[in-house]
């Protein structure tokens, strides 16, 4: 077994950390959440120039041919600085299933110019009533002559406010369909909702959205497993995000029990702030851990089901009770809005809840036993 | 980045099990990594030797020490598989106390030449059975506080005082016992470790203690005018502390191999709930609470199994083990101490039925009510000590601390 990062991982690290560092101040980023938009459109340019939007695509749609475990070490520390924009929904909703499932028009019309950052795209799964299951969905995708119609309701679609292209798993006579569907589409009306942390969730409406058998991805009814997939995909960039936010919140907690001093020492030397910190570098070295294994067998297209839920089930509950320690150690300064530690503590919350909660994956698991 | 075993480690594993099918006796439920039952039970006693004079056939005790020794040489990945196979197996004769980390490693580490060619070749036969001596009254998360007294008269140590809280030393014929050679340096720089032969020194007595569960495993040790050759002192004079330091890193090792004996228990609590129904005659794996209590204890001990892939990782390459370690150490402990809760909770009153031991002793032909042998109740009591034997969860937070860089806790003002 080898835990290890190879070198260019490193590099990919390194300079992600540095770019974070420099050109994202914390200040910045609690601006950008008060913009509806989210994030500044020079702030995505940045990001495709420095190849992240094109990271995991191949080299003949302009990308660099990494890997999937490549592009969860880029959402480390991506989540670490709390970078704004709508890279996991391009990239690992949108980008990777175009890849897979797409034609080889819809990949030349789409792929490059995701990797120039001319593109943003996402991906509509939950509703109301099933969220991710889609077993339940209503929205359907009706076939009427020699087209499809599209009619219902996605929520939480991560980014669709800004996205130029929605791919959507509809209900279809047999199965579930995904499809390829331009935002600018006449039918299509998007909603922001007051979501708690940077990321931006909408409603989205699809109201007769008129659809052909070539905006189809991956085929008819052959979207059930597929989605499967995706939710690991993206659970486990999640989870990467998440794990390089806890990982920041360590260390924002480390340095201020150094420097905060209470009763004539630094609280760093008493016992209680310890087991604090001590409980939450646990909780982060565990996560790591699994974390890289789920999002290893995913980059190398292993049986992945069972380490993913696990990964998820657990990143969910350990950055919850990291950022509650964090904020702890931290006492009152941390509850202002000046403060960073609310920037995690809302990326914890959102994160537990999204692509499937503790409770939806800790069910996969059970399924998995056998129970 | 890899996270499988190569195809080589995957044939040693299988014939680490072929090797427990053969060797093993019929129904065999398994006793745990603690040893606490084959050091209560002597039926059990008797299987561990037996299983360590084949397992020293097959060439498994001090598999990776050096062949002068009469060890094998072989890389530490198959003493890790080893491990973990006979772990899960609940298969006795690796005695942690002489090859988990235990006195084979301080020989090797701080031995002299002499004292390897005395000892290791009759571990590695499986003709002895080891114990450790750390803990007194008075010393326990303190150990720099130990007062059991070793002064060198002649060509003897003679050892005056008590531990207590001694795992096996009534079946025990060696342990590294830690001794205070001068009372007048700082507590932790007047310590010396002396390997004692427990059956070999007059002036030794001991007191069985009976544990919580029911079951006696460990013992007070009682030294009076007690002698020990002076070749038997491990390392250096005062020089002890730094191998208390090797000792207790090795033994936090240890969680790891409760996180793999407690997977046992979780599959046996997985095949208690799909067999029994419940008032409404549905089977228990269809509850909801009860699914989602059983996943929660599989992630939390699939992810602390693989903190313990990652600190063999770790001492593989070379890389720093403390946090680590410490990790494993904290979720080894509470991880078990959760399934037992977990079990308690689903099983109800029949949980907490059940003989001693739990699954060892004839059950009672009268008891229609016992379940899973009464393994639960045993688990749930004997776990307790899981997160306070070898270093406990505190002490292991504290040291997490240091490896953060945190300042040290401010000493008490001197006595006046």
């Amino acid at each position: 077994m080898d835990f290890g990062l190879s070198e260019q991982q490193e590099m990919l690290k390194k300079t992600a950390r540095d770019f974070c560092k420099t050109e994202l101040p914390k200040t910045l980023i609690k601006e950008y959440a008060k913009d509806p938009r989210g994030y500044p459109p020079q702030l995505w340019q940045a990001v495709a120039d420095l190849g992240w939007t094109g990271l995991v695509l191949p080299e003949q749609y302009g990308g660099s041919g990494a890997s999937f475990m490549d592009l969860a070490i880029l959402l480390e520390e991506m989540g670490r600085a709390c970078v704004p924009g709508p890279f996991l929904s391009t990239v690992v909703l949108g980008a990777m299933t175009v890849l897979e499932l797409g034609s080889e028009e819809q990949k030349s019309a789409i792929l490059p110019r995701v990797a120039r950052g001319e593109l943003v795209l996402t991906m509509a799964v939950a509703e109301p009533h099933a969220m991710y299951r889609s077993d339940f969905f209503e929205l359907e995708a009706k076939h009427v002559a020699h087209h499809y119609t599209l009619s219902g309701t996605k929520l939480f679609v991560t980014d669709a406010h800004v996205a130029d292209y929605i791919i959507v798993a509809a209900r279809t006579k047999g199965g579930v369909t995904l499809f390829l569907v331009d935002a600018k589409s006449p039918g299509v009306t998007c909603a922001l909702l007051p979501a708690m942390a940077g990321e931006r969730q909408c409603q989205v409406n699809f109201d007769g959205v008129r659809l052909t058998r070539s905006d189809m991805l991956g085929g008819l009814n052959h979207g059930k497993a597929y989605l499967d997939k995706v939710m690991q995909r993206a659970a486990v960039a999640r989870c990467s995000e998440m794990l390089g936010g806890a990982e920041q919140v360590l260390e924002m907690t480390i340095q201020y029990a150094k420097d905060r001093v209470a009763f004539g020492k630094a609280i760093g030397s008493y016992q209680a702030i310890q087991h604090h910190c001590a409980n939450m570098l646990n909780d982060l070295d565990a996560s790591r851990c699994m974390i890289h294994r789920a999002a290893w067998l995913v980059s190398e297209g292993l049986p992945c089901a069972l380490e993913v839920s696990q990964a998820k089930a657990w990143m969910g509950a350990a950055s919850r009770r990291i950022t509650s320690l964090g904020h702890e150690v931290h006492g009152a300064i941390a509850f202002q809005h000046d403060h960073d530690m609310h920037l995690y503590t809302k990326q914890a919350v959102v994160g537990e809840a999204s692509f499937g909660s503790s409770a939806y994956h800790a069910e996969v698991v059970a399924r998995e036993l056998g129970l | 980045m890899d996270f499988r075993f190569t195809p080589e480690e995957e044939a040693f594993r299988r014939e680490v099990r072929d090797f427990l099918d053969k060797e093993l006796p019929r129904d065999w439920p398994g006793t745990d990594p603690d040893l606490y039952h084959e050091d209560a039970f002597s039926h059990i006693h008797e299987v561990s030797a037996a299983m360590q004079k084949k397992l020293a056939a097959k060439g498994w005790l001090g598999l990776t020490w050096p062949k002068k020794y009469g060890g094998h040489e072989e890389p530490l990945w198959k003493q890790i598989i080893l491990e973990e196979e006979l772990t899960y197996r609940g298969a006795p004769g690796l005695d942690p106390y002489q090859f988990v980390g235990g006195m084979g490693d301080l020989l090797l580490e701080f031995g002299t030449e002499e004292q390897r060619q005395k000892y290791l070749p009759m571990m590695v036969r499986g003709e002895i059975k080891g114990a450790t001596g750390m803990s007194e009254p008075n010393a326990g998360s303190d150990l720099a506080n130990l007062q059991l007294k070793a002064e060198l008269q002649g060509d003897y140590w003679v050892l005056n005082g008590q531990k207590t809280w001694q795992s096996a030393a009534h079946v025990a014929d060696l342990a590294p016992v830690y001794v205070r050679t001068d009372p007048n340096l700082a507590k932790h720089r007047g310590i010396s470790i002396i390997l004692v032969e427990y059956k070999k020194t007059p002036g030794i007595t001991m007191r069985r203690l009976e544990m919580m569960s029911g079951l006696g495993a460990f013992n007070e040790v009682f030294y009076d005018n007690a002698k020990v050759p002076k070749e038997n002192l491990l390392g250096e004079i005062n020089g002890g502390w730094k191998i208390v330091m090797a000792a207790l890193s090795h033994e936090r090792s240890y969680g790891v191999m409760l996180l793999i004996n407690i997977k046992r228990d979780i599959d046996l609590l997985i095949q208690y709930c799909k067999e029994t129904k419940d008032a409404d005659g549905v089977p228990l794996a269809q509850n909801r609470m009860v699914r989602n209590r059983l996943a929660e204890v599989v992630i939390q001990q699939e992810i602390a199994r693989n903190v313990g892939y990652k600190l063999n990782y770790l001492a593989l390459t070379g890389g720093n083990v403390v946090s680590t370690a410490n990790c494993v150490k904290i979720m080894g402990g509470i991880t078990t101490q959760r399934v037992a809760q977990v079990g308690m909770q689903i099983m109800g009153l029949h949980g907490q039925l059940g003989p001693v031991g739990g699954n060892w002793r004839q059950m009672d032909p009268n008891d229609k009510w016992t379940r899973l042998g009464g393994r639960m109740k045993h688990l749930y009591l004997s776990t307790v000590c899981n997160t306070i034997a070898a270093g406990t969860t505190e002490v292991a937070r504290n040291a997490a601390a240091g490896a953060l860089g945190l300042p040290r806790e401010p000493k008490p003002a001197p006595k006046k």
